[in-house]
């Protein structure tokens, strides 16, 4: 009984630390942008695509499909960013929904055209199960679990001292202040945008062997996923966004385990709607952002 | 009145009347000179008018964002074919019965939700599509889970002895074309009340209307609810049409297209609107070739609108009638 609650709980850390891979950089990307990104999923889509498609076609080895499909959700980043995210600094909220809502469509819709829309296996990976204090797992579980680490303590020694950090935390204060102390804000606005959207792709690639499965409209639940989350942990706040991502991934799968599969996706929307009610900013102030 | 007379000519409304009285009739002839397929796109972009015209009161008219139009056109679609498959009962009742039981139901939603500010209000009114598609997915013994509800009726009218169904698409169609002249002629008359105007005031200013004494959230709610019946009055229509429902009929993608539909026909207006949900929906269904491709041309068509068209396609229009106005 309270192996399966244990159990069920690492689950639950693991699939915790991919939605707060992603979610993280959607929050950071809330914060510069002041838009909600409704093609973060598809990112994610994309750098499991990326590394399927390595894998596939040219036989790579997983590290190299990690580093292929991070690129290319980096490199498609930099032309959303350029033609569509740029643009919506300082735009109402409706062209940020409106706007991101079409560039899903177009990413989504896409790559369904190319790789046709059924069901493919993911290859790559490491599946070995390894038992550690009793419990098996696999080691992919664990490498999402060490990365989810090194991403979230990356992120606070960046975003704390290095310059480009800062300035991404001066852009999500205050834009025009910026814009008189000489801050690009546009500039800033598309490395966070490009960040965002390669950790996402990177979330994509890691989660890949365990999901297994790999298709063209993946990435909206994903985006359904995150979110809730970004909501509760406060908008544009790194360490509210990672707590919640743990709280919602542990919450999914008790849900899952103990209630039923089918109730697992509805989760998220539900506790942030009890969040909400309770809490209107969410758990965490947004006024601690990154 | 003569043009001279009136107050309005210079805006060119002298054009106006009889263009619109010509876009009405060749309305209520359109079955004469369009085959089946073209009616029946116009006959989906008349019923998505509905919550259209809801979500326009509500974003257009009141300045809030929401989502939900989809949660409450698969109450109301439910809702309907749930009496009429278990019940009987006659269309009209499952019609209003539909845009009830939206509209109580967004009572204690919206009573939660409209404490939220914009952000947190998007995300909870998209949360309630959600967990719509997932109740009427799981309570299997009410909505057939995944399976559905098939053999919906269609439209049929009891009037003491006399009763006859609406069968065909001509039928339905004159069917939609009145019940979404009316809801129009709804939306007119709220928009052009006092309330209308208290409504654009909390859209400008929302402290400045509650100092000038404005209940702000009691027209909040109100209005929140008035767009859940047009969407659950919508959704009645749909599964008439269709004559099945499935857990589908609550999809992020119908939040969108209403959005689309009111932000691209121009929010705050009522002709845009209308010509959004024809232009929109109908042109949509008339090219349902390769679906994926028509989805990368309706993103792409949202990019242009934000960059390109941010007021939606009204003003062209606006234009358009100015630019006759200056020739004449």
């Amino acid at each position: 009984m309270l192996y399966t609650v244990i159990e069920q709980v690492v689950n639950g850390i693991v699939s915790g630390s991919v939605y707060a891979i992603v979610a993280v950089g959607m929050t950071m990307i809330f914060g510069v942008l002041r838009a909600i990104n409704f093609a973060h999923g598809e990112y994610y889509m994309l750098g499991t695509f990326g590394a399927w498609f390595a894998i596939d076609y040219f036989d790579l080895p997983y590290p190299v499909a990690i580093v292929i499909g991070v690129v290319a959700t980096a490199l498609i980043a930099v032309v959303v960013g350029n033609f569509v995210m740029q643009r919506i600094v300082g735009a109402p909220a409706e062209a940020g929904v409106l706007a991101t809502l079409g560039v899903a469509l177009i990413l989504q819709n896409t790559v369904i055209l190319v790789f046709g829309g059924s069901y493919k296996f993911f290859s790559g990976g490491y599946i070995e199960p390894v038992t550690l204090f009793g419990f098996t797992l696999a080691e992919q579980r664990i490498l999402i679990i060490i990365v989810g680490l090194i991403v979230f303590v990356g992120l606070e020694l960046m975003v704390t001292y290095s310059r480009i950090g800062k300035a991404m935390r001066a852009v999500s204060q205050n834009i025009e202040c910026c814009a008189v102390v000489g801050i690009d804000v546009r500039h800033i606005a598309l490395w966070t945008f490009i960040l965002g959207a390669g950790l996402a792709g990177l979330s994509g690639v890691l989660t890949a062997p365990v999901n297994v499965s790999v298709y063209g409209g993946m990435g909206e639940l994903i985006t359904f996923k995150t979110l809730p989350i970004i909501i509760m942990g406060g908008l544009g706040n790194v360490r509210g966004t990672f707590v919640a991502a743990m709280i919602l991934g542990i919450a999914e799968s008790l849900v899952a385990t103990y209630v039923g599969l089918q109730f697992r996706d509805t989760v998220g929307f539900a506790t942030l709607m009890l969040v909400l009610m309770w809490r209107p900013h969410g758990l965490f102030s947004a006024q601690a952002r990154f | 009145m003569t043009p001279a007379e009136s107050p309005v000519a210079k805006t060119g409304a002298d054009l106006r009347i009889p263009f619109g009285l010509a876009l009405a009739g060749l309305a209520c002839m359109a079955p004469l000179f369009l085959g089946n397929y073209p009616l029946h796109a116009i006959i989906i972009a008349l019923i998505f008018l509905l919550p259209a015209h809801g979500l326009n009161l509500l974003l257009g008219y009141t300045g809030l964002l929401s989502l939900a139009q989809a949660a409450f056109f698969g109450i109301g679609a439910y809702a309907s074919a749930l009496l009429a498959v278990h019940f009987g009962t006659p269309f009209y009742l499952n019609f209003l019965a539909a845009g009830l039981v939206a509209g109580a139901i967004a009572l204690p939603l919206g009573i939660p939700a409209l404490r939220l500010r914009s952000t947190s209000f998007v995300m909870c009114t998209l949360g309630f599509v959600i967990i719509g598609q997932a109740i009427a997915k799981n309570w299997i013994g009410l909505t057939r889970g995944d399976m559905g509800l098939a053999a919906i009726p269609k439209p049929y009218f009891a009037l003491g002895p006399a009763s006859f169904t609406v069968s065909g698409t001509v039928g339905f169609y004159y069917l939609v074309l009145a019940i979404a002249a009316l809801a129009t002629l709804a939306v007119y008359l709220i928009v052009r009340s006092p309330a209308g105007r208290n409504m654009i005031a909390i859209r400008e200013n929302e402290t400045l209307a509650e100092s000038v004494g404005i209940p702000t959230w009691h027209y909040k709610l109100i209005v929140f609810m008035i767009s859940a019946v047009f969407a659950g009055l919508g959704g009645s229509l749909y599964a008439h049409y269709l004559t099945v429902v499935s857990p589908l009929t609550f999809q992020m993608y119908y939040s969108t297209t209403m959005l689309i539909i009111v932000l691209g026909g121009g929010a705050g207006t009522i002709s845009g609107v209308i010509f959004g949900s024809l232009l929109f929906v109908g042109l949509t269904e008339a090219l349902r070739v390769a679906p994926e491709l028509r989805m990368i041309a309706y993103g792409f068509f949202l990019l242009g609108l934000v960059f390109w068209f941010p007021n939606g396609f009204a003003p062209l229009i606006g234009r358009f009638w100015s630019f006759l106005e200056r020739r004449k």
